[in-house]
């Protein structure tokens, strides 16, 4: 592994701050950019930004300490599917009681966060304790990815919601592929002002009008003219 | 395939080009506000359902006399979106005081609504979730036409318009996907329209194409009712909500005809999949154009975004199409009547009609005193060398007479008396001036010219 830092992580090393806070600091822009390229121009619409970039650092997270790449993308996936079920099933579970929104959220939040906890107990009791292993914290952020969901359904339906929720799942996963790239991460100790290129692409994007890449699939027929009236 | 593309508005454009710089916040604002939009609309003479009530508190709903609701009637949250927390009502059950049922025949109580109500004012239905109002409106009743195709709901239509000129429209009916709302993300139809004449052509559901209704009809080729009006009734809505880019929503009712439903400051893009055209290339036709009045942007629109049949070009210009011989009314002096044929005849100018048939109408006295004058000047040779001026005044004492025309005709020039009739030709009433000469050696003693051809399209056979 290189240890060639530039003067800005040597500075920051000095003054205490640890390695992997600063790299994922640093890569921060770089997750934000990559999904702002996925809505723009791929045309991937995922739960907004702070829920994909969120999820990739909850994905890192457990890959760091469960100490393997694949058991990130392992444990990561299967949480956030279990967290979509359950939070599907206490919203229809809620439906009928009609409550406000915060309190209806509250209950659901709470049966995720215990149909988690049930689950880590379930894993230990079949000895398989590695997810349990796992610092809660991102778990945490796991659980609260239920709110986005939920309020995704209400708002616009479940169909709507689910291809989302597997959009986001998309973006954090490639997005988490990317940050665990060692090249990438040299690269960014070694050149930390590089980052600021992402304002510059992220300028670009913000001005580009053409067709997302999902939007030609869209209107395809359109494009081909196949279905033009016969006249 | 990418110069097609091209064509094409991606939400990337529709967000920044159009919506960004046309959709100013305030306007989105009114948007959302279901009773706001009523008010500003009914204000500027759109017709929108008519209000019941309006429930803003619970005191309101404390002191609300359930038993004046009439027998259907919608119930709304004021800032609900997506259809959510709409009840529609459509009769009083028999023999029951205040219980009324839904379409699926299941009963509403007012106890059922005082709950449904009660959600609505905390919010339940509500975009923010903070507390809203409920009102009581009038049920669209569905338009006998449309019966076959929809499901429990009533079909609407969308348009976009900008730059005041309706783009591109699509009619969208309620199915049993999308549980009898037009919601097109929850499976409703959306159908294409002709804009210049409102009928419908390409059909889609989840964005592809589908020919035939779930009960088996065929989609295309529906007629949309009073399309000119709908059209206007959008570009009416666009002057008054201060959205640059709007999607009008319209509805018909079965007694009161299109009825302005709502205002949508982010109007979807599958539209262009129901045209099977791109909205960027038609935008782009109608960017920068000063458009004044609203009829000039119905006129626009149908010509400039609508299809080749004959009929079609007689709904789009307003203009009827006649033929070169047309049977016609002239209404003369009292009331007088005479119905004949005319020759339609664009290479006139003046509308002119025999001598006799002129005093059919009530002009021989005109006529009598016309030609004492006319040949004391020695004709036309005489009456050359006058001014305009000094020729009127010559003729001034004429009885009826309106003005004098010179006409050039085959043998020679001359000066002719200008009578005032009313013409009735193919349905329309024309007022016209018209020149009276002799016309006995032709087979039609009238010829219906340019001045009075202006609301019509004449086919040559």
């Amino acid at each position: 592994m290189s240890t060639e830092y530039s003067q800005l992580v040597n500075v920051a090393l000095a003054y205490g701050v640890p390695l992997n806070t600063v790299t994922l600091i640093l890569m921060l822009p770089i997750v934000v950019t990559i999904i702002t390229f996925f809505r723009q121009v791929i045309g991937i619409k995922a739960f907004g930004i702070y829920t994909p970039a969120m999820i990739t650092f909850a994905f890192f997270s457990i890959g760091v300490q469960a100490g393997d790449f694949s058991k990130g993308i392992k444990y990561g996936t299967s949480i956030f599917i279990m967290v979509i079920l359950i939070g599907t099933l206490s919203r229809i579970l809620m439906k009928r009681f009609r409550l406000l929104y915060l309190p209806r959220m509250a209950i659901v939040i709470t049966l995720v966060a215990l149909a988690t906890l049930a689950v880590l107990m379930i894993g230990g009791f079949f000895k398989r304790t590695g997810l349990a292993g796992v610092e809660i914290f991102p778990i945490l952020i796991m659980i609260t990815l239920v709110e986005k969901f939920v309020s995704t359904q209400i708002e616009k339906g479940s169909r709507i919601a689910i291809i989302l929720s597997l959009e986001t799942l998309i973006i954090s996963l490639i997005s988490y592929s990317i940050i665990r790239w060692q090249p990438l991460i040299s690269f960014v100790q070694q050149y930390p002002w590089t980052i600021l290129l992402t304002i510059l692409i992220n300028i670009f994007l913000g001005h580009w009008t053409g067709l997302r890449l999902m939007e030609y699939f869209r209107f395809k027929d359109l494009i081909s003219g196949k279905n033009v009236l016969k006249k | 395939m990418f110069s097609k593309s091209k064509n094409i508005l991606g939400m990337n454009a529709r967000n920044l080009i159009y919506i960004r710089p046309n959709n100013l916040k305030s306007a989105k604002k009114l948007a959302d506000d279901k009773l706001r939009c009523k008010r500003v609309l009914k204000k500027a003479k759109v017709p929108v359902p008519r209000l019941i009530k309006s429930i803003k508190t619970q005191e309101d709903l404390d002191n609300f006399d359930f038993s004046t609701l009439p027998n259907s009637f919608v119930l709304k949250p004021n800032f609900g979106f997506g259809g959510d927390g709409i009840m529609v009502v459509y009769g009083r059950k028999k023999g029951s005081e205040n219980v009324w049922v839904k379409a699926n025949r299941s009963p509403v109580t007012e106890d059922y609504l005082r709950t449904h109500i009660k959600n609505i004012l905390d919010g339940s239905f509500s975009r923010t979730g903070t507390s809203d109002v409920a009102f009581f409106e009038e049920r669209i009743k569905l338009y006998p036409g449309f019966k076959p195709y929809a499901f429990r709901g009533v079909p609407d239509i969308r348009i976009i318009v900008y730059n005041r000129v309706p783009v591109m429209a699509m009619m969208r009916i309620p199915t049993e996907a999308s549980g009898g709302t037009s919601n097109l993300h929850r499976g409703g139809i959306g159908i294409g329209i002709d804009m210049a004449t409102g009928v419908t052509t390409t059909a889609i559901q989840y964005d592809r194409v589908v020919e035939k209704s779930p009960r088996g009809l065929l989609l295309s080729g529906i007629k949309i009712p009073q399309w000119k009006d709908i059209l206007e009734l959008a570009i009416k809505a666009q002057n008054v909500s201060g959205l640059g880019y709007l999607g009008a929503d319209i509805a018909i009712d079965r007694e009161n005809g299109p009825v302005f439903m709502e205002l949508n400051a982010r109007p979807g893009l599958s539209i262009q999949v129901a045209n099977q055209e791109g909205l960027l290339a038609r935008l782009n036709r109608v960017e920068g154009l000063k458009i004044k009045t609203v009829r000039r942007g119905v006129a626009l629109s149908q010509n400039l975004f609508g299809g080749e049949i004959e009929e079609e070009i007689e709904g789009l210009s307003g203009k009827r199409i006649i033929g070169t011989v047309e049977k016609i009314k002239i209404i003369g002096r009292n009331k007088k009547e005479i119905k004949i044929e005319a020759k339609v005849d664009t290479g006139a100018g003046f509308t002119s009609i025999d001598l006799d048939l002129a005093k059919e109408l009530g002009f021989s006295e005109t006529m009598e005193e016309y030609e004492r004058i006319y040949s004391e000047q020695g004709e036309w040779k005489e009456l050359e060398n006058l001014s305009v001026k000094e020729r009127g005044l010559l003729f001034k004492k004429v009885p009826y007479l309106v003005d004098t025309a010179i006409i050039n005709s085959s043998h020679g020039t001359s000066y002719r008396p200008v009578v005032r009739v009313k013409i009735i030709m193919d349905k329309k009433v024309i007022p016209a001036r018209i020149t009276i000469i002799d016309r006995q050696h032709l087979k039609y003693p009238v010829i219906i010219g340019r001045r009075n051809l202006k609301q019509f399209l004449v086919e040559v056979k």
